[in-house]
C-alpha cells in the first residue's frame, strides 16, 4: 500500500509540475485578488506570453474600464494553438504572425470591431497588412521585431560577421561560443537564409541543405539550445554569440554596453505578435476596447518600455529610438523594414511537421 | 470484511477517471493517423513504424536509459549508507529523516533552476573554485549536470524507501548474529542486506521511473540539445502537435517500464524463494 500511496503522490506532484511548466504561474493569474465571480460582461480573459506587458496596463485598463482581467500566459505559439483548439475559451490572444495566419485559416478568429479600434492610425505602417492579412481584418500588430545575433564586440570580429553572416555559425574560430534559440522556426530560418533559400521553401532538396547545415552546426560548433535564459546569459557575457529576438537583444545591449546586435544581409525574419479575438470569446466587445486601448500611445510606452520590444505605436518606438528616448540609439531597438531578403514567416503545414521532425535529429545527433 | 467492500467504490471511480481513461485515450492516439481530432483518425501502426525505422528515437532511448541507470546507481551508491546510517541514529533519526525531506516541500521546479545558479559558468560553485584559484569549469549542459539533478531530485525516495525496511528490522537478529560468531561485516552482509532487499528494489523503481521520463531536468541543466525520450514525447504534444506519434512514444516507454517492473519484481520474488 506504501508504495502506491508514494506513487500516487510521485505521479500527482508530476502532473502539477507539468501544469506549472505549461502554464508558468499557474491558470489564471489574477492581477487584484478580487475572486472570479464577477459576470462575464465585465471579465476579460487576456492569454500572452509571459512578461509581456506593462506594468500599469492591466491595472490602468480594469480601472478605466471598470472591469476585471484575467492573465494566462504561454511560452510557445504551439503551447497556446493547443489550448485553443482543444476548445478553452478567452477574449484576446496576442501569437505570432505564422501562428495567426493558421488559426485564421482553421476559422477560429472573429473579424476585429473597426469602429471601436479608433486607434488603428497610430500603427507604423511598415507592419500593417502583412500577407497573411492584409487588410487587418482579424489582428492589430502588438510588438514587433527581427531575428539576429548578438555578438561580444570585444571577441567577435564585426568583419567576420559582415562577411560570413549566418555562416559565422560555421566558422570553427568561435566554437563553443555560440547560443542558438531553441526553436526549429527560427534555428531553420538562418540555415534557410545562410544557402540564400526562402525560409517559406517547400522543396525537399532545399529543407534537407538546410538540414544538413544544421547539423553541421551542431556536431562541429557545440553550441547550447536554450531559450529565455539566452537574455541572462548574454547579458552576462558568458558566450561570445547568441541568436536572439530584436526585442530580447534591445534589452541585452542596454544592460551590457560590450553586446551589439546584427542582422545578417542575408535577410531575416520580420516578425510580429498581433492582438487577435477568438470566434468563441465570451466577452468580444471588451476585447476589442482593450485592442484599442492597447495602441493607445501611454499603454505602448509602458508595454516598450517595460518590454524591450519594438512598440507597433509609430510615434512611440521613433519617441523611445530617438533623442532622450529609453533606448536611444539602440541598434536592435529598430528593426530594418524594406529589406527585400526578409520575410515574415507564412502557416504551412507541410514545412512545419517536416522541420519539427529533423529539429529533433538535429539536437539528438549532437549528443550521441 | 464484506461491508467495507463499498467504500472502494470511490477509490475505483478515482482510477478509472484519473488513470484508465487517459490510458485508453493514449492508446487510442497511437493506433491512429497524425493530427489531434483523432475521433476521425483511421487505424494505423505507422507511429510505432516510425519509431523503430529512424535510428535516432532508438539512439535517445538508449540515452534515457543509460541515464537513469546511472541516476539510479548514483542513488543508491549514496542513499543506502545514508539510510543505514539514520536507522542506526536512535532517538536523531527523526531528525534526519525531516532534513532528508526538507527539500521536498519546495517545488521540484524550483529547486532545479537553483541548480543553474549554483552551476552556470559565472555561478556560486565556480566563484568558490575560483576563490581556490581552479576553473571555471564548465558544468551546465553536461550529462554531469543532468545526473546531479535528478540524483538530487530522487534520491530522498532511495533513502526513506531503505530506511523503512531497515528500521523495521528486528534487532535482535543481528544479536542472534553476533551470538553465532558472525562479525559486523558479515552479520551485514548476511542479515541487514537480505532484509532490506524489498526497500532497495521499492528505491529502485521510485527513482528509475521518473528519472528515465524526466523532460524538464534535462532540458533545463542539459540545455535545449540534450533530448531524452520524456523530452521527445513533450515536444510532440507541445510544439509539433502530433499527438498520434507522442502517444505512441508513451505506449512504447510505459512497455518498458513495466517490462523493468516486472524484472525487478522477479528478482525479489526468486530471492524471497530461494532463503
Amino acid at each position: 500500500m506504501k508504495l502506491n500511496h508514494r506513487l500516487l503522490s510521485a505521479v500527482c506532484s508530476g502532473a502539477l509540475l507539468t501544469g506549472l511548466l505549461s502554464g508558468c504561474g499557474g491558470p489564471g493569474t489574477d492581477f487584484d485578488g478580487t475572486n472570479q465571480t464577477t459576470s462575464d460582461t465585465d471579465t476579460l480573459r487576456l492569454y500572452i506570453w509571459g512578461e509581456y506587458t506593462g506594468d500599469e496596463l492591466i491595472e490602468t485598463f480594469e480601472e478605466e474600464y471598470d472591469c476585471h482581467v484575467i492573465v494566462e500566459t504561454f511560452d510557445s505559439n504551439e503551447m497556446m494553438y493547443t489550448k485553443i483548439s482543444s476548445g478553452d475559451r478567452y477574449d484576446v490572444l496576442v501569437p505570432s504572425d505564422y501562428m495567426i495566419e493558421r488559426l485564421m485559416n482553421e476559422d477560429f478568429l472573429q473579424p476585429l470591431d473597426r469602429e471601436v479600434i479608433t486607434n488603428f492610425d497610430l500603427l507604423d505602417p511598415n507592419i500593417v497588412g502583412l500577407e497573411y492579412d492584409p487588410d487587418n481584418t482579424y489582428s492589430i500588430p502588438y510588438f514587433w521585431g527581427t531575428v539576429g545575433i548578438v555578438y561580444n564586440k570585444n571577441t567577435v570580429d564585426r568583419a567576420d560577421l559582415e562577411e560570413q553572416g549566418w555562416n559565422i555559425l560555421t566558422n570553427t574560430k568561435y566554437q563553443n561560443r555560440l547560443y542558438l534559440y531553441d526553436s526549429e522556426r527560427d534555428s531553420f530560418m538562418m540555415a534557410f537564409k545562410a544557402l540564400g533559400y526562402s525560409m517559406n521553401t517547400d522543396k525537399d532538396d532545399e529543407i534537407e541543405a538546410a538540414y544538413e547545415w544544421l547539423c553541421n552546426v551542431n556536431n562541429t560548433m557545440h553550441p547550447v539550445y536554450v531559450t529565455d535564459e539566452i537574455i541572462d546569459n548574454m547579458i552576462n557575457g558568458t558566450k561570445d554569440i547568441g541568436i536572439v529576438y530584436s526585442g530580447d537583444a534591445a534589452y541585452i545591449l542596454s544592460e551590457n554596453e560590450d553586446m551589439s546586435y546584427y542582422c545578417p544581409t542575408q535577410g531575416t525574419n520580420i516578425w510580429s505578435d498581433a492582438m487577435v479575438i477568438p470566434k468563441n470569446a465570451p466577452n468580444s466587445d471588451l476585447a476589442n476596447e482593450f485592442i484599442n486601448y492597447v495602441l493607445t500611445y501611454d499603454a505602448s510606452y509602458d508595454n516598450t518600455e517595460e518590454v524591450g520590444y519594438t512598440s507597433s505605436n509609430a510615434q512611440v518606438a521613433a519617441d523611445v529610438y530617438g533623442e532622450g528616448g529609453i533606448y536611444e540609439g539602440n541598434e536592435a531597438y529598430v528593426p530594418r523594414s524594406d529589406y527585400e531578403l526578409d520575410e515574415v514567416f507564412r502557416d504551412n503545414e507541410y514545412l512545419r511537421q517536416r522541420l519539427s521532425e529533423l529539429w529533433i535529429k538535429v539536437k539528438a545527433g549532437g549528443t550521441a | 470484511m464484506k461491508q467495507f467492500r463499498s467504500m472502494a467504490y470511490p477509490y475505483v471511480v478515482w482510477i478509472a477517471i484519473l488513470i484508465i481513461i487517459p490510458m485508453l485515450l493514449i492508446i487510442a492516439y497511437a493506433f491512429t493517423v497524425e493530427g489531434t481530432a483523432f475521433f476521425q483518425g483511421q487505424f494505423t501502426l505507422a507511429n510505432f513504424a516510425r519509431f523503430f525505422s529512424d535510428a535516432v528515437f532508438l539512439q535517445v532511448l538508449l540515452r534515457s536509459l543509460r541515464i537513469a541507470i546511472l541516476t539510479t546507481v548514483v542513488c543508491l551508491l549514496l542513499g543506502y549508507p545514508a539510510a543505514y546510517a539514520i536507522s542506526r541514529a536512535g532517538a536523531s533519526s527523526t531528525l534526519l529523516i525531516l532534513i532528508i525531506t526538507l527539500p521536498t516541500w519546495i517545488n521540484m521546479l524550483v529547486r532545479t533552476y537553483a541548480w543553474v545558479g549554483i552551476l552556470q559558468d559565472g555561478g556560486v560553485l565556480n566563484a568558490l573554485l575560483g576563490l581556490l584559484h581552479l576553473g571555471p569549469f564548465q558544468f551546465m549542459y553536461t550529462d554531469f549536470a543532468v545526473v546531479l539533478g535528478m540524483v538530487y531530485n530522487f534520491l530522498p525516495f532511495m533513502i526513506l524507501e531503505i530506511h523503512t525496511s531497515l528500521s523495521k528490522m528486528d534487532p535482535s537478529y543481528l544479536e542472534a548474529a553476533s551470538d553465532l560468531g558472525a562479525n559486523h561485516v558479515k552479520a551485514f552482509l548476511k542479515v541487514t542486506l537480505p532484509l532490506s532487499v524489498p526497500g532497495i528494489i521499492s528505491g529502485i523503481t521510485l527513482v528509475f521511473l521518473p528519472a528515465v521520463s524526466s523532460f524538464f531536468i534535462p532540458k533545463l541543466l542539459g540545455g535545449g540539445q540534450y533530448v531524452l525520450i520524456g523530452n521527445v514525447i513533450e515536444s510532440q504534444f507541445l510544439t509539433s502537435g502530433n499527438w498520434s506519434f507522442g502517444s505512441a512514444l508513451s505506449l512504447i516507454m510505459v512497455i518498458i517500464i513495466m517490462l523493468s517492473m516486472y524484472l525487478t519484481r522477479r528478482i525479489d520474488k526468486n530471492r524471497e524463494d530461494a532463503i
